[in-house]
């Protein structure tokens, strides 16, 4: 019997074509493992920004969870983070509950004494879903209506629907559009911008602000830096959004369609010309020009001090990190350094960084943290230096690691500069 | 209002408690999830997860999944991954999902044990029961399929067995050697702690009667011990098929009872009016422990209470002691006065009307907590 982990290298994959993904490598196919390295996909609850986290970006807002007491168990780790504790409150059903939906009947009573209990009302309640109400078909919009009318606040649903997580519409899609439910038609100021897509603020020397104020926006919206619930509803003045996360497509969509704000996208990159194309491409589109030199020459700066010291370095690169895993190592590769190992899910829009690393990386293996021959996983197999993602350190423990799955955003030239910073501190420290 | 859960948090499932018990024993253990309940178990009910690994997998169900009740798909997907895996057997743990579908279990047993070629048992756990219910299914689910018939003169002369322990009640990463070593001081020649793995045994003896094979050899041990509620129907269960008897005890009191003696320091219990709060067993020896301490004659002057959110044992029971089912419930016990509350330090929270002495006693199943001294996973938060 082999007893090795499934892997393939980046030239199998290619030549596989987006059409032929291997199916060890598509979680829907096979039992999923919940090593150590993945529990940040298996419970989206546990760690980073969940459903449960997410649900609660408005300010103000406090949570009900309505499900079986093991969708709620985790989230007392949650609740030790700083700006959670008291914000989750919990309606659990019991058996009968499972099957028969009685307990939609008990949630506006649950939502009025919550508030009641409270001595600082919240600004809303976010009434969080989960696997049995998808499954009984709950319609979490009326309920909501009729906690809304007994507690006289806004309540709002959001969908920790798990058994939807590869479907057209999964949870984290719909968070971001609950998140941004609230928001009302306003008149448009014409120098205000929102980002959407992160839960929390970009890093704060990021370049896109600074662009942004060339091209005469005054306000620049993110919902994770608004102080009170008036300024989060101010989002709704937006002239665009700027969609910094796919997943934030559907929010965008619906804020437009509602509130008539356009918007556009802008992709996280790690590959230095590819920054600068895309805001020329930006400037373009919204008619204005940027002078992003000394953002891109600070982060050149720090590639290259990086490189004098570690040229041949080898990465591993996980996915538990605000990157695309296959746009990083194609990055790093471009840069100068070696890609041995990335651990990976893959879908078919990865393809367009997996061609181009083909030619220069053919033999770089993608393994995928969920498949259940990872149990076999031998971390002396293969000589690594350096690990970037939560999840590539639990395969390199010895290495020096840069978690970068930090909560503060990396974006831009900044991303660039403050990852090649930690990568070289820790480098530094290891030795 | 039922249900309701202001200020305490969820306690640990009966689809953890399942877990736990399959935990060392070799096998594959399928969650029948969506992906949530399995990360829930690994990432916060099983503190061996950091330390050991285990095969532990989520079925992955998507809704489609659930609502045409594709069972062949997800054992299609178990026998793929038996292929490039060792395992000696197949356990599949029932979660919300399947709950709702009313999956049948018995026919995902045949049809596993069939296409898969291994021993498949069955837990319908569903999310919504504690973790004491899913530890209990998981013996008689194992007892059921493994337990071999015995004679009389099988049965091992001073041999153990230990029913209850996992870590969500021991509160310890070594339990299974503190209970053996209490217990192997007592005379015992032989310990069986059930759901104890190969590897923990000091010898190829111990090792032929641990992991599987403790549930294979049930009928040959000559006493059993009852270490936690979640044990005790498996004990009645072996003492009606092989005539083993049973007792309650908890082997790891003395280092227990230490932990709230340094915390009491010199304090006089006597005429204290005291509520411990834990599982039942172990709730009741520190009870006898206190007694113990403050002397037979002055046990009338001292009223010890206790308290227990999870199965109650009738015959364990004193009168006054409570079974909590409600966060109301529990915080209006606090309208009586004690003096002297021992409990896990979540419990601190909604006990607003307490002034007295808290004595941490840390319950992972409560709090997902060994204590402060130790620290079992990682935490993964924020910059």
């Amino acid at each position: 019997m082999n007893r090795e982990p499934y892997s393939i290298t980046i030239k199998e994959l290619n030549d596989a074509g987006r059409d032929h993904i291997p199916p060890e490598l598509l979680p829907s196919t096979h039992l999923i493992y919940s090593s150590p390295a993945t529990l940040a996909f298996n419970s989206p609850g546990a760690t980073g920004f969940g459903v449960k986290r997410a649900g609660l970006a408005i300010p103000g807002s406090v949570m009900l969870l309505v499900a079986p007491g093991c969708c709620g168990r985790n989230t007392k780790l949650l609740s030790e983070v700083r700006g959670y504790e008291d914000r989750f409150f919990f309606l659990l059903m019991d058996e009968s509950d499972i099957v028969n939906g009685e307990h939609l009947a008990k949630v506006p009573d649950a939502v009025a004494e919550i508030v009641d209990y409270l001595e600082e009302k919240p600004s809303m309640v976010m009434i969080c879903g989960t696997c049995v109400d998808a499954l009984l078909g709950t319609d979490w919009e009326r309920v909501c209506r009729k906690a809304e009318e007994k507690a006289g606040l806004p309540v709002r649903p959001c969908y920790m629907y798990a058994l939807t997580r590869e479907g057209r519409k999964p949870p984290m899609v719909l968070v971001r559009k609950a998140i941004y439910s609230l928001l009302e038609k306003r008149k448009r100021n014409s120098r205000t911008v929102n980002l959407l897509g992160h839960f929390s603020p970009l890093i704060d020397d990021c370049e896109i602000y600074d662009l942004l104020k060339q091209a005469g926006v005054r306000t620049i919206n993110e919902i994770s830096r608004c102080p009170d619930y008036d300024s989060y509803l101010a989002m709704a003045e937006a002239n665009f959004n700027i969609v910094l996360d796919p997943e934030a497509r559907t929010a965008a969509d619906d804020l437009n369609e509602r509130l008539g704000i356009p918007y556009l996208e802008l992709t996280r990159l790690y590959q230095i010309d590819r920054i600068e194309n895309q805001y020329r491409a930006f400037a373009g589109a919204i008619g204005a020009e940027f002078d992003d030199t000394k953002a891109r020459e600070e982060a050149e700066k720090e590639i290259e001090a990086f490189l004098q010291e570690y040229r041949n370095a080898s990465v591993a690169v996980g996915e538990m990190i605000n990157a695309n895993s296959f746009e990083l190592a194609l990055a790093l590769i471009r840069y100068g350094l070696r890609v041995p190992e990335i651990y990976t899910n893959i879908s078919a829009e990865d393809y367009v960084y997996i061609r181009r690393l083909a030619e220069l990386s053919p033999e770089t293996k993608v393994y995928t943290n969920l498949s259940p021959t990872m149990l076999y996983y031998d971390c002396g197999t293969e000589a690594v230096d350096l690990t970037i993602g939560k999840d590539a350190v639990y395969y390199h423990p010895d290495q020096p690691n840069v978690p970068w799955n930090s909560d503060r955003q990396p974006f831009g030239y900044a991303g660039v500069k403050k990852l090649f910073s930690e990568m070289r501190e820790a480098m530094k420290e290891h030795v | 209002m039922k249900g309701l859960r202001k200020i305490i948090y969820p306690f640990a499932p009966d689809q953890s408690g399942a877990a736990a018990v399959f935990y060392e024993l070799g096998g594959m253990i399928i969650i029948c999830d969506a992906g949530g309940c399995a990360g829930n178990i690994c990432g916060f009910d099983e503190p061996r997860w950091f330390r050991q690994k285990s095969a532990i997998f989520s079925a992955g169900l998507r809704d489609m999944d659930a609502i045409l009740g594709r069972d062949d798909l997800m054992i299609e997907k178990i026998r793929a991954a038996s292929e490039k895996l060792y395992a000696s057997f197949v356990a599949i743990i029932g979660t919300p999902v399947p709950a709702t579908i009313a999956t049948d279990y018995h026919a995902i047993r045949r049809m596993g044990e069939k296409r898969i070629g291994l021993p498949v048992v069955t837990v319908d756990t569903n999310g919504a029961l504690l973790y004491d219910n899913g530890i209990e299914k998981a013996y008689l689910a194992l007892l059921d399929r493994f337990a071999e018939d015995t004679s009389e003169t099988d049965v091992i002369p001073g041999s153990v067995g230990v029913l209850g322990a996992t870590p969500l009640d021991t509160d310890s990463l070594d339990a299974f050697a503190k209970i053996r070593k209490s217990l192997l001081d007592d005379g015992t020649s032989l310990v069986v702690c059930y759901g104890e793995g190969v590897s923990g045994q000091a010898n190829s003896d111990a090792e032929d009667y641990a992991g599987l094979n403790a549930f294979r050899y049930a009928g040959r041990m000559e006493k059993n011990i009852v270490t936690a509620p979640a044990g005790l129907k498996a004990a009645r269960l072996l003492k009606e098929r092989f005539g083993t008897p049973y007792e309650y005890a908890d082997p790891m009191i003395d280092e227990v009872w230490q932990g709230i003696k340094t915390q009491l320091g010199d304090d006089d219990l006597c005429g204290k009016k005291i509520l411990i709060i834990h599982q039942q067993i172990r709730a009741n020896a520190i009870r006898e422990r206190i007694r113990e301490e403050i002397g037979k004659d002055k046990t009338d002057e001292t009223q010890i209470k206790v308290a227990t959110w999870f199965k109650p044992i009738r015959e364990c029971r004193e009168a006054g002691d409570l079974h909590i089912r409600e966060e109301d419930e529990f915080i209006a016990l606090f309208e009586q006065d004690f003096d002297i509350v021992i409990a896990d330090r979540t419990f601190q929270k909604a006990a607003r009307a307490f002034d007295g002495f808290w004595v941490e006693l840390p319950h992972f199943a409560v709090s997902g907590d060994f204590g402060e001294e130790t620290v079992v996973a990682p935490r993964f938060y924020g910059e």
